[in-house]
């Protein structure tokens, strides 16, 4: 039971982590809260279930397609709505919340409910973790969403861009006088953020089906994993994960399975009392000592 | 260089800049003077860009409305409605007032920052003239720049802006919130710069007394328009000068 508890929760929070990123990347660098962040992690999922079995392509493929897509609707939503309100937080928040119900409902409407509507798994096995069995896919999840988190922090310490992408986010017009572009850092923001959206759904929802409804507490899970952590901060996103998903997974194991849906809204509750600025909430330390 | 013709910069019906105009010729450095809100930190921001960002920003989202008239040139070619980026591109580069660092990266992370488009040999010799020109920022590489002091984070502005070798410096307030002997320091760091590689500066103070004497022409503006112009020496001995800047 320990070690069932251990060896799940860790693949818990690993999900929470890969569902977090994108949200947490586009934030941190443009500023915008991304609230149609569940309505993109379903159209990834959905774009390579079309790919993938009404059109045929083969599943790498299609899985290609779907992320590239996802980001390219990211980029249209930043260039054609956030554009004009970014810097106007309630208008983004209002904005991008009205994209995402739109979208998630136009699904519904369209007809995505039901079974048939699920990704396949990348390998069916399973293997054993000490006494543990554990399905192909979940350790696929650990690997793909430490690798995922790794590459966001070799991208924005290491390359032009990514550097572009931190200047931005701390210093706006310092990053303008030196000669980067701000509008088109954002708008990258928000399609990189999208990316990460459709890849965190290929790689979790094998685990079940695609269910629009996930769009919605997706969100709510990247919002309390963020919030909790401190928003903007990669540490604190991965120590928030960690204490949210093996909350959830003890919660599971000890309590009531329905209950699971409360640990995050208590996380947000609890650190906003006590600690509002998150766990890792670093901006806040510089400011408090200028 | 540089031509500044008649400039008028209004956010909504206030008046920022009124119909000034300057020059600044290859390889000068000069000194624009004035007091606070004389419209010296406007000027600089419309000579690097940075406004015109602003006013298409406040545009997109209806709000504060900013209005540019007059013509500024750059080597010949009018930037007047240029962004900020794409001037950078051509030489112009600004460091801005209160010396707005990245806090959160370290302080080789800002100069990298700052050379997102250098290339990677050349941005390392850079970062080490930069280090050269200031001693102290080399002990510091690796403290985040949001715990240095505000002479190191003024050294390590001017730094970043070096990174680009622009062709034209601008310097905002560079000696503002410092202590006296920060402030000899820099200038003196300053003056080296000009002696080593001839670039061209163009910077704006409100402590004329450090500035005017090695600035080889200068203006003193007020209330957003020019009030005097003059060799650095002419400024100094000019009795309005004196009484206004040096309390004589």
């Amino acid at each position: 039971m320990l070690a069932n508890t251990f060896v799940y929760g860790f693949v818990n929070s690993i999900i929470l982590v890969l569902v977090a990123l994108g949200f947490n990347l586009t934030f941190g660098i443009s500023g915008v809260a991304n609230f149609a962040y569940g309505a993109l992690y379903i159209l990834g999922a959905l774009l390579s279930w079309v790919f993938f079995n009404t059109i045929g392509l083969p599943y790498l493929l299609s899985v290609l397609c779907a992320v590239v897509l996802t980001a390219v609707a990211g980029e249209l939503m930043y260039r054609f709505v956030l554009l004009r309100i970014r810097g106007m937080v309630l208008s983004e928040v209002i904005a991008t919340f009205g994209i995402g119900l739109a979208t998630l409902e136009l699904f519904k409407y369209l007809g995505f409910i039901g079974f048939e509507y699920s990704l396949p798994v990348f390998v069916d096995t399973s293997i054993e973790i000490g006494q543990v069995v554990v399905d192909m896919q979940r350790v696929f999840i650990v690997i793909i969403g430490i690798a995922m988190a790794g590459f966001l922090w070799f991208f924005t310490h290491h390359t032009r861009t990514g550097l572009r992408f931190r200047g931005i986010a701390q210093e706006e017009r310092t990053a303008l006088s030196l000669g980067i572009n701000s509008d088109r850092v954002a708008m990258l923001s928000v399609s990189f953020g999208a990316a990460y959206a459709a890849i965190a759904a290929i790689v979790i929802l094998p685990l079940g089906t695609i269910n629009v409804e996930q769009g919605y507490s997706v969100l709510i899970k990247a919002l309390a994993v963020c919030i909790v952590g401190g928003l903007g901060s990669t540490g604190g996103l991965v120590l928030a994960s960690f204490l949210i998903g093996y909350g959830q997974t003890i919660t599971v194991t000890y309590l009531e399975s329905h209950w699971v849906m409360l640990v995050p809204l208590i996380a947000i509750l609890g650190i906003l009392i006590f600690r509002p600025s998150g766990l890792f909430g670093e901006q806040k330390e510089l400011e408090e000592r200028i | 260089m540089l031509e500044v013709k008649n400039l008028m910069v209004f956010f909504e019906n206030a008046l920022a800049l009124n119909d000034f105009s300057m020059t600044v010729n290859e390889g000068e450095i000069v000194g624009v003077i004035g007091s606070n809100s004389a419209g010296k930190t406007t000027l600089m921001n419309t000579i690097s860009g940075l406004i015109i960002d602003m006013k298409i920003k406040e545009k997109r989202k209806g709000g504060e409305r900013i209005t540019i008239y007059g013509e500024i040139l750059f080597q010949g070619e009018d930037i007047t409605e240029t962004q900020p980026f794409d001037r950078v591109k051509k030489g112009l580069v600004l460091s801005r007032e209160r010396h707005p660092v990245f806090p959160e990266s370290d302080v080789a992370e800002n100069l990298r920052i700052a050379g997102h488009q250098v290339k990677k040999l050349a941005l390392s010799e850079r970062m080490e003239y930069v280090y050269a020109l200031f001693p102290a920022l080399s002990d510091l590489k690796r403290r985040k720049a949001g715990f240095l002091s505000g002479g190191e984070q003024q050294m390590l502005a001017i730094g970043m802006a070096l990174i680009l070798k622009p062709a034209l410096l601008l310097l905002d307030e560079p000696l503002l919130g410092l202590s006296p002997m920060m402030q000899t320091m820099l200038v003196d760091a300053v003056k080296n710069l000009r002696k080593e590689s001839g670039i061209t500066i163009l910077i704006t103070e409100q402590f004329a007394r450090p500035i005017l004497p090695f600035i080889e022409r200068g203006y003193v503006i007020e209330n957003g328009m020019l009030a005097l112009s003059g060799t650095g020496e002419e400024l100094m001995d000019n009795p309005e000068v004196k009484s206004a800047y040096f309390g004589i």
